[in-house]
């Protein structure tokens, strides 16, 4: 291994491992690898099992490639395409003093597009992501922006899979799976989009909170609490009952209230003007009942992404 | 096709049986034929009353009973193996060999795989190790998962076409059941029709109808369940919680799951 590649800066942590930069000697090409300890009385991490053989599958242009994977007695190390950068750490660099800028919004508009590009491409393999994140979204100086960490991804549609709903990062993890629900879905990556582009937007994260309950919270807030009416089978999860009593206990009138306007929301932290048709797929995308959510290939057919899907042909 | 897949899905949530250890047993010796010479017996169980004649290293279905009773693995990853143990018979050598422990060796590390790949949580090597009775200690644990891994190219995805060539025998008789009762469920239709068309004609309808609902769901009934015929090890079985470890990396974005008792009971969700 250290033959072929020299290794050069951290790039950082991902869920179980720790990346460096790397250059391959012989084609002088940079790469990043990732490497895994392996700690004998698990031995290799399921994740790592995981992310392995799904990646190898999945080969498009907004999935980070997987090259190779070298395996040895205390160290496993996965080589990937290199990227410059993450999304989470490209806003990051955009903020102003104390305050987070969104990006501008034909880039939103490309990023967003591209991220579905992968998803779509994901969800026909019958491959969940199940972490969809802005450090997990790698992007370089062309404007490319790849899906970059498998390590929570699952194959679904065979009757072998059993599934945890302790799954994505809390901030975009879909209010069905903080209910509780086992039965997810493709619907499971398509709320995390939802939030990813409100966040591409203000710069800001959508539902930034610090618990299970908190998160619901902001959620419910925003969007209105969930009933039979809106959302059949909702009170068949298993947190319903508990989410549903704390939220009208202190909400009492929330009902009353209904979903607050997004685009109101969201416009107070971007500078360009929002049109209805973003605010429309980001309705889409955000859809409590999960069965209710547009697809990864429905929002790519979404009038926001027309330019793209119509692009003139000379 | 579509009864197949029916079929696959009413196998998956039965609970283990002696058939599926005695298919798995079958299989695994089947990767490496020539391997078994004098290890032929090894498929059937040894004869009560002589515990004695077991030599330190167990029967392989003795091994195989023991893991699923230990462990008490769902019935999917249990049966996924088979597809891992064909993948391995189709890469191995026609004529390799081996030491008497290496069918052990292979249906072992062709569990692990599966129930890594297949589970949210899963046990640790350490914890496999254990449930081996000291056969097999952690290093060789960790040394035959990566062997396999790499045999197999880390090409572990299953689809429900592998699933069903290689379940065949035991998805067999599901079927033929699925397609017996459609048949004598279409049979009672036409006749509760014809005898609604009669009744119809008297001005009596109602009481005919809702039995004909009674007969189907009932025989229905009776497929998802296992055949008392069938022994269920999971009866016997002392439920030990290894697939909820809390010594896994803390280094995880996520938690595992912290409710055992949701995964370990019966309800299948997938």
């Amino acid at each position: 291994m250290s033959s072929q590649f020299k290794q050069l800066e951290k790039l950082g942590n991902g869920t179980y491992a720790t990346v460096y930069k790397g250059l391959n000697k012989t084609t002088g090409v940079y790469v990043a690898l990732k490497e895994v300890k392996l700690d004998s009385e698990e031995g290799t991490p399921s994740t790592a099992i995981r992310e392995i053989s799904l990646m190898k599958e999945l080969k498009h242009e907004n999935i980070v490639r997987l090259y190779d994977v070298i395996h040895t007695e205390n160290k496993l190390t996965l080589v990937f395409e290199y990227m410059d950068n993450d999304l989470k750490k490209y806003m990051d660099s955009l903020t102003v003093g104390n305050s987070p800028q969104g990006l501008e919004l034909h880039l939103v508009k490309y990023f967003q597009w591209q991220l579905l590009e992968g998803l779509a491409f994901c969800h026909a393999n019958k491959i969940l992501n199940r972490d969809l994140k802005p450090q997990n979204l790698l992007i370089n100086k062309k404007g490319q922006l790849k899906l970059g960490d498998f390590g929570l991804a699952r194959a679904f549609g065979i009757p072998v899979n059993t599934f945890s709903s302790e799954v994505v990062t809390l901030w975009y993890r879909a209010p069905d799976v903080l209910m509780g629900s086992r039965t997810y879905t493709t619907s499971i990556d398509i709320w995390s989009c939802g939030c990813i582009l409100a966040e591409m937007i203000t710069g800001k994260p959508l539902f930034p909170g610090t618990n299970d309950e908190e998160q619901l919270k902001l959620i419910f807030e925003m969007m209105g609490m969930p009933t039979e009416a809106t959302w059949p089978g909702v009170s068949q999860l298993p947190k319903y009952a508990a989410s549903s009593a704390s939220f009208q206990q202190q909400h009492p009138n929330a009902a009353l209230q209904g979903p607050k306007d997004l685009k109101e929301l969201l416009q107070v932290n971007c500078k360009e003007k929002l049109d209805d048709v973003v605010i429309n797929l980001l309705h889409g995308l955000l859809q409590l009942n999960p069965d209710m959510r547009l697809s990864a290939k429905q929002a790519l057919h979404h009038t926001w992404f027309a330019e793209y899907y119509q692009r003139p042909t000379n | 096709m579509e009864t197949y897949n029916k079929a696959l899905n009413i196998l998956m949530k039965s609970p283990v049986t002696d058939d599926m250890i005695q298919f798995l047993t079958h299989a695994t010796l089947q990767v490496m034929p020539n391997n078994n010479s004098n290890n032929n017996a090894a498929a059937y169980p040894s004869p009560p009353g002589s515990p004695k004649q077991v030599a330190r290293l167990p029967s392989l279905r003795t091994f195989i009973t023991k893991l699923v009773r230990y462990t008490n693995v769902y019935t999917p990853t249990l049966l996924s193996a088979v597809c891992y143990l064909n993948k391995l018979k189709r890469i191995l050598p026609k004529d390799a060999k081996g030491l008497p422990s290496t069918i052990h060796r292979l249906f072992l590390a062709c569990l692990i795989i599966s129930a890594k790949f297949h589970n949210d949580s899963t046990p640790l090597n350490k914890h496999w190790a254990k449930y081996t009775d000291g056969l097999f200690s952690l290093e060789d644990i960790n040394l035959m998962e990566r062997q396999l891994l790499q045999l197999l190219k880390w090409d572990l995805r299953l689809t429900n076409e592998d699933l069903i060539l290689d379940l065949q025998y035991l998805l067999e008789p599901i079927k033929q059941h699925i397609e017996i009762t459609t048949r004598q469920k279409k049979k009672m239709l036409a006749y509760k029709k014809q005898e609604v068309y009669k009744h119809m004609r008297n001005l009596s309808v109602s009481s005919n109808l809702s039995s004909s609902t009674l007969v189907n769901s009932s025989s229905y009934e009776d497929l998802r369940c296992p055949s008392p015929g069938r022994r269920s090890l999971s009866n016997t079985t002392k439920q030990i919680d290894i697939w909820h470890d809390k010594n896994m990396p803390n280094d995880l974005s996520w938690n595992i799951d912290t409710h055992p008792v949701s995964i370990t009971s019966s309800s299948y969700n997938y």
